[in-house]
């Protein structure tokens, strides 16, 4: 079961969106960062079980901070979150080893399936 | 019913597309320029009556309306016309097809989304024609019919551009008629214009279409060689001082003998602006002038 | 965003603004890519909301070490209203002419070099306002349409620039942003010159925007 979320982007509005396509009673423990550095340093310091990830912020972009957190924890759930779904973007992003991209701006549809998506790759790491 | 009569008497063409680039729409404007009917080409693809249109730069604009929903403008300047049609009237003699300005738009289905495009084409073959005789104009010697100094100017500063952009050879021909003065004094301004008019003939009837005659003064001509090197520019150089002297002058019934004097300037990397390039042709010239005219000189030889 | 005019966008709104272009902007890039043929990145947009008679000398600013620039206008009318500008530094016109004339069809046409350049300038030009505009407009559920983009400076010395392109009492939203496309590195700025009504219209259409998420 999926028990925590930690949402990483620069702008505080984003996050808010994000908070608001959570479907409703999800019980979850939602942590957030403003940019790809503080990112990395909450995912070790809370260990979530799926990280919602920004692409462009300052300090540190998504894709380094994606292979940050991915050198920590090879087993990291991470899902990507961008406007920019140009095909060189998403390749790159799953060669990153990103399990699945939201397209900006969600909606509450797209959080619910990449909520299933999160538990079913959980659910196979527990079992196995 | 009104737009339709609108969308079928408008003086202008009007097309629809759909995503598959199939003709929807074709008004009456279109069907009589193209000599295309409506009932010919509706329904079939576009590119099947104009292949010249299948090409990345139509299609990006295509997918560009479609994507965006903005317009896009395909301008007279850059593309003369999308639609090959006779110009109307007397332009056709001025051009091969009639001159187009086209604009490309979005059209919504009731959701708001993007289902079809639309071209409008306009002609606009009689203001391109005012444009050019404007353009000619500002840009030609009246009594020769040559370029006038207007027109060098700029001319000299993109040709000098090109060069060092290719890095291509570039030549410069000073050209003055010898003794003007005393045509004019001898046989008068008429006499004189005469001798302007014949000169600027023979040296044209001699240069290549890529060269350009300009008359720069009074009795002072100049030629841009186009990549030409200094031996090159030399020997048209001589050609020219000879078909002026070899052959004298008729002028109601008197005959007489005319000779220029050329200076020979060339592009190389020390003078890279259009100053110092006249400066030198004009050194040179005044060297062929002191070696006892009816000669052709540079700096150095 | 700076706060050179802090009575228009309260801070909130202000956040929203800057998401709204970041969406806009990553979308447009997604989708110039596939309508150009070419990987296209925008950089996350700066945005700052100034007056009309500031433009100038924040222009001027801005882009000191440019030297000369050039301005492509277009209008753009709906519900949020105004005129566009990009600006692009003097010489991004070439390598744009070789970024989207890789198949050599446009020069092959026998057109003189400049106005290839220049006409080339003003058809990306429309492109790119376009995708732009059209993102914004589409995020907040307006419909647009466009005044044909006009060329209005060429190779235009900013420091020369004493009046202002734009009314003074007008807005101006600058949005700076990089335009890459593959390999090369295009700076370019967009600015959005709008009015008094155009700007309550925003505002609004800004907490509708993040309402829709309720």
């Amino acid at each position: 079961m999926l028990s925590s979320v930690l949402i990483v982007d620069d702008s505080p509005v984003a996050r808010m969106i994000m908070k608001k396509c959570l479907p409703a009673n999800h019980g979850l423990t939602v942590y957030e960062a403003g940019d790809g550095k503080q990112g990395v340093k909450q995912y070790l310091k809370q260990c979530p079980d799926l990280t919602f990830l920004d692409l462009t912020m300052p300090v540190m972009d998504g894709f380094q901070a994606l292979t940050e957190i991915k050198k920590n924890n090879p087993k990291a759930i991470v899902i990507v979150v961008t406007a920019d779904v140009q095909e060189k973007v998403l390749q790159r992003v799953a060669a990153l080893g990103a399990l699945h991209t939201v397209k900006k701006p969600p909606s509450k549809a797209t959080i619910l399936d990449a909520l299933q998506q999160a538990t079913a790759a959980l659910e196979i790491q527990e079992s196995s | 019913m009104i737009f339709s009569q609108i969308f079928e008497t408008i003086n202008t063409g009007l097309v629809v597309l759909d995503k598959e680039m199939t003709v929807r729409h074709w008004n009456r404007w279109m069907a009589l320029h193209s000599e295309i009917s409506s009932d010919e080409i509706t329904g079939k693809n576009l590119f099947e009556f104009f292949p010249e249109l299948d090409r990345p730069h139509f299609l990006r604009n295509c997918r560009s309306v479609l994507t965006f929903g903005h317009f896009c403008f395909f301008s007279q300047k850059l593309h003369q016309y999308l639609f090959p049609m006779l110009p109307a009237g007397s332009l056709a003699e001025e051009f091969q097809f009639m001159q187009q300005s086209c604009t490309m738009g979005p059209l919504r289905n009731d959701h708001g989304e993007i289902e079809n495009l639309y071209l409008s084409v306009q002609d606009v073959s009689e203001v391109v024609s005012y444009q050019k005789k404007l353009v000619h104009m500002n840009q030609i010697d009246h009594l020769t019919g040559v370029y006038n100094r207007n027109f060098m100017e700029t001319q000299l500063q993109k040709e000098i551009e090109r060069c060092q952009r290719f890095k291509h050879d570039l030549s410069l021909l000073m050209i003055d008629i010898d003794l003007f003065k005393n045509i004019n004094d001898t046989y008068g301004h008429q006499c004189g214009d005469f001798v302007l008019k014949k000169i600027t003939q023979r040296i044209t009837d001699k240069i290549r279409k890529t060269d350009f005659l300009i008359r720069y003064g009074g009795d002072e001509f100049c030629c841009i060689l186009t990549e030409t090197p200094t031996n090159s520019a030399f020997k048209v150089a001589e050609q020219l001082r000879q078909v002026i002297c070899s052959e004298p002058f008729v002028f109601k019934e008197t005959s007489f003998e005319t000779t220029i004097s050329l200076g020979v300037a060339s592009l190389n990397e020390n003078d890279v602006d259009v100053e110092s390039l006249l400066r030198k042709a004009d050194t040179a010239l005044y060297k062929a002038k002191q070696n006892g005219r009816n000669t052709v000189a540079n700096t150095t030889r | 965003m700076s706060d050179i005019v802090p009575e228009l966008f309260t801070d909130e709104e202000k956040d929203i603004l800057q998401e709204v272009m970041n969406i806009a902007f990553g979308q447009a890039s997604a989708d110039l890519a596939e309508v150009i043929d070419i990987f296209v990145i925008l950089s996350v947009p700066e945005i700052h909301v100034l007056k009309g008679h500031q433009l100038p000398g924040y222009l001027c600013e801005e882009l000191q070490s440019s030297g000369t620039v050039n301005i492509i206008e277009q209008g753009f009318l709906g519900k949020f209203s105004g005129q566009a500008l990009l600006i692009f530094p003097t010489g991004a016109e070439k390598e744009l002419l070789t970024l989207f004339n890789q198949d050599q069809e446009l020069t092959t046409l026998d057109i003189d070099i400049d106005i290839l350049e220049q006409e080339t300038l003003v058809e990306v030009g429309n492109i790119l306002i376009g995708a732009c505009i059209g993102k914004i407009a589409e995020l907040l559920s307006d419909v647009v349409t466009y005044d044909p983009p006009r060329l209005i400076a060429k190779d235009y010395c900013l420091e020369d620039c004493q009046q202002s392109p734009v009314p003074a009492e007008s807005f101006a939203i600058s949005i700076r942003t990089v335009f890459r496309f593959d390999q090369q590195n295009v700076e370019g700025y967009l600015f959005l010159i709008t009015n008094q009504h155009s700007i309550d219209w925003l505002k609004k259409a800004l907490s509708t925007f993040l309402e829709s998420f309720e």
